[in-house]
């Protein structure tokens, strides 16, 4: 076990040690240096620019003083900003896109997984078509359609919710939906049929022939068997709704990574654009880690050697 | 007694002996594409998807030839006109105002004719004069609804709504027709369709093969390449590929990032088939007679392993198209003048209080284009593999 997670590990630090390689050589390879700019600068300023920030060491050079900062946690400084770190970015835009994905991930955890046990417990009646269709409506439709609609409904024509900001908690409505829509619709259908899945198993006729009561049998015996694939995909999920939905913080003007992300790409602030990407892949890299470990905890079948 | 329960008498009667009729089949014999496609027809969601995709095939391939309009030329008295029209009567004809109170003379059948030039604009009575068939009209904005005053000073009250004849769907904020560049967007998408699925086929087939069946080493490292290429966010591909090539329109970079990495999932999904496939017995039989490793794959083990293509290439188009709208959403898609479903949606959201209609067209088109590809996907699912069948 330990020797598996060891192994792991090694492979996660491997992954983001070429993550980041990959992502320092491509930012390098856009022709034209970070200052390239309309109005051609003075060859002092740019002489002096390029040392400040490092810019005229060699191209190894410069990837062994990045990889040096990374190890420290420090994702160099901003191009585009003077004085602003890449860290700073984040430090500022994390928090409020982790606080939106909080709320979206447990909205999603304690609207789908439910879902999704009432439709395969009543497999083909009424509950069940009507969980399936929201959720394929839910899969199908893209988050910035389903955020513009619910803005224009419920901000403009009813106006019962704001349609930016986080002034009150209740800006917090709209952006979860829109966020959590697309989550919550797969893991619905996943967890349905997961479940259904399980549910035709021998030891589930078993445990009922026991004379177990159906709440027991479906808690007990269905569920942990069950929630196996939900748990795969929660990992990426999770990762990928903390770190923020740019297009949603976008519509909702909400100040998180995501604005950062994309501000970063119009001004081609190319270090923040490389720090983000790393910090995200990071995430990424360790959510699925996590996930992987939490299988032994749930699932003792899985043996690691 | 149930009358359904009495066997009526000629069912006892005995049946001649032949020997041809022994052998038929009481079922119509039927081949396996046959079989999935009876599987596929008697489910009636599937059709309406395979309907969907076929006329919006037709309005991407020949909508613009039948349009009128061209998608970039700019009408600057025909701004955000909306595709139904409250209009104030006047005489034979209509006049419509629009948002920034610029008369439009619209004919009886609801076509745009012309703006209406100004004469005088007399701001301390918030009152403007338009010539209309050479007699002045005044427009009111001093009073919520404006009022319009015909020229012998009296206000116009009969009002009705008419249809847009001009622009079916309205026109945007520049004065193009929203309907013509709605089905360039459509292009766009089925292009993008296109070439997701082409990638798919030939690089993510290729790759997830080569993977399985070489095995050991070679497939740890290329499951590794796989792994990093997917952490890396599409994004991040796209934005780089634009820098790198200057002066496109968007949309090469956009087929470029997708061809150069969206083959991953369809990696993964062959590579997990082939691992089962490649034990198999006709496997080793083909190897001890002696069949080339490129004949093995291309010839037994790809084409068994075709079911879950088919479904992961249907599954993963409509995200293609999803990804090129979003990229187009958030800025970094196609560029002006070109239209793409997801720049439209970003256009209208700037005017989403006052121009709510241009927000419609293209969300309902990008909609129901997901809708028709992921209805084919899930009916192929379950036409393919049948145990698969309502999960």
């Amino acid at each position: 076990m330990s020797r598996y997670i060891l192994k792991r590990m090694g492979m996660m630090i491997l992954t983001l040690l070429l993550i980041s390689v990959l992502v320092f050589f491509l930012m390098h390879a856009i022709p034209g240096g970070p200052f390239t700019a309309q109005r051609e600068l003075p060859p002092e300023v740019e002489a002096a620019l390029n040392e400040k920030y490092n810019l005229d060491a060699s191209l190894v050079e410069q990837l062994i003083d990045y990889l040096g900062g990374l190890l420290k946690g420090d994702l160099g400084p901003s191009i585009k900003y003077p004085g602003m770190r890449v860290n700073d970015f984040i430090r500022e835009g994390f928090p409020v896109s982790g606080r939106l994905g909080l709320i979206t991930i447990l909205f999603v955890l304690a609207a789908s997984i439910p879902l999704g046990i009432v439709a395969a417990l009543k497999n083909g009646k009424w509950q069940d078509v009507l969980t399936m269709l929201l959720a394929t409506i839910g899969v199908t439709i893209p988050s910035f359609v389903i955020a513009t609609l619910l803005m224009y409904v419920f901000s403009y024509k009813l106006g019962w919710l704001p349609a930016f900001g986080f002034d009150s908690p209740l800006g917090y409505i709209l952006p979860v939906i829109a966020m959590g829509g697309y989550a919550m619709s797969f893991l619905a259908r996943l967890m349905r049929s997961s479940l259904l899945e399980v549910m035709g198993q021998d030891y589930i006729r078993t445990a009922r022939a026991k004379g177990l009561t159906e709440y027991k049998v479906v808690v007990r015996h269905a569920l942990r068997n069950a929630l196996i694939p939900v748990i795969t995909i929660l990992g990426p999920t999770v990762a990928a709704l903390l770190t923020g939905s740019f297009v949603i913080e976008k519509i909702f003007a909400l100040p998180g990574m995501g604005k950062h992300f994309v501000t970063s790409i119009t001004n081609r602030d190319y270090t923040t654009i490389l720090g983000i990407t790393i910090f995200y892949a990071t995430f990424l890299v360790v959510m699925i880690f996590v996930v992987d470990m939490f299988y032994v905890l749930i699932d003792p079948r899985i043996k690691y050697e | 007694m149930n009358n359904s329960n009495v066997i009526s008498d000629n069912l006892w009667e005995e049946l001649e002996y032949s020997q041809e009729k022994s052998e038929t089949l009481a079922l119509k014999h039927r081949s396996y594409s046959g079989d999935v496609w009876f599987r596929f027809r008697h489910k009636p969601a599937s059709l309406l998807g395979l309907f969907l995709i076929f006329f919006i095939i037709l309005f991407a391939v020949f909508g613009p030839m039948l349009s009128p309009h061209s998608y970039e030329k700019q009408e600057l008295s025909f701004v955000n006109i909306p595709p139904v029209m409250n209009v104030f009567i006047m005489g034979s004809d209509y006049i419509y105002v629009t948002k920034n109170l610029k008369p439009i003379h619209v004919a009886r059948d609801g076509k745009l004719i012309a703006g209406l030039p100004r004469i005088k604009e007399d701001l301390s009575k918030k009152m403007t004069s338009y010539d209309f068939n050479g007699r002045p009209v005044f427009v009111d904005f001093s009073v919520q609804p404006l009022e319009l005053i015909d020229p012998d000073g009296n206000r116009v009250t009969e009002t009705t709504r008419v249809h847009n004849k001009t622009y079916l769907l309205g026109s945007d904020k520049l004065g193009r027709d929203l309907l013509t560049r709605l089905m360039i967007g459509a292009r766009i998408s089925l292009l993008v369709a296109f070439i997701a699925a082409l990638t798919n086929l030939i690089i993510g087939i290729l790759y997830g093969g080569i993977s399985a069946y070489a095995g050991g080493n070679t497939d740890n490292i290329m499951m590794r390449i796989v792994d990093v290429v997917s952490t890396i966010p599409l994004t991040l591909y796209v934005i780089l590929i634009m820098v790198i090539l200057p002066g496109d329109t968007g949309i090469l970079s956009i087929i470029i990032a997708l061809g150069s990495v969206y083959w991953v999932n369809m990696a993964r999904v062959v590579r997990g088939q082939i691992l089962t496939l490649k034990e198999q017995d006709y496997v080793h039989g083909a190897k001890i007679m002696g069949t080339t490793t490129w004949n093995i794959l291309t010839r037994h083990l790809i084409p068994n392993a075709m079911g879950p293509i088919i479904v992961t290439v249907t599954m993963l188009i409509p995200s293609a198209i999803f990804i090129e709208a979003f990229m187009s959403f958030i800025g970094l898609g196609v560029s002006p003048p070109m239209a793409s479903w997801g720049t439209m949606c970003n256009d209208a959201l700037e005017a989403l209080r006052t121009n709510p209609y241009q927000l419609f067209a293209p969300s309902l088109a990008i909609c129901l284009t997901m809708f028709g590809f992921n209805f084919v996907g899930d009916g192929l699912r379950d036409a393919l593999d049948p145990k698969l069948k309502g999960r």
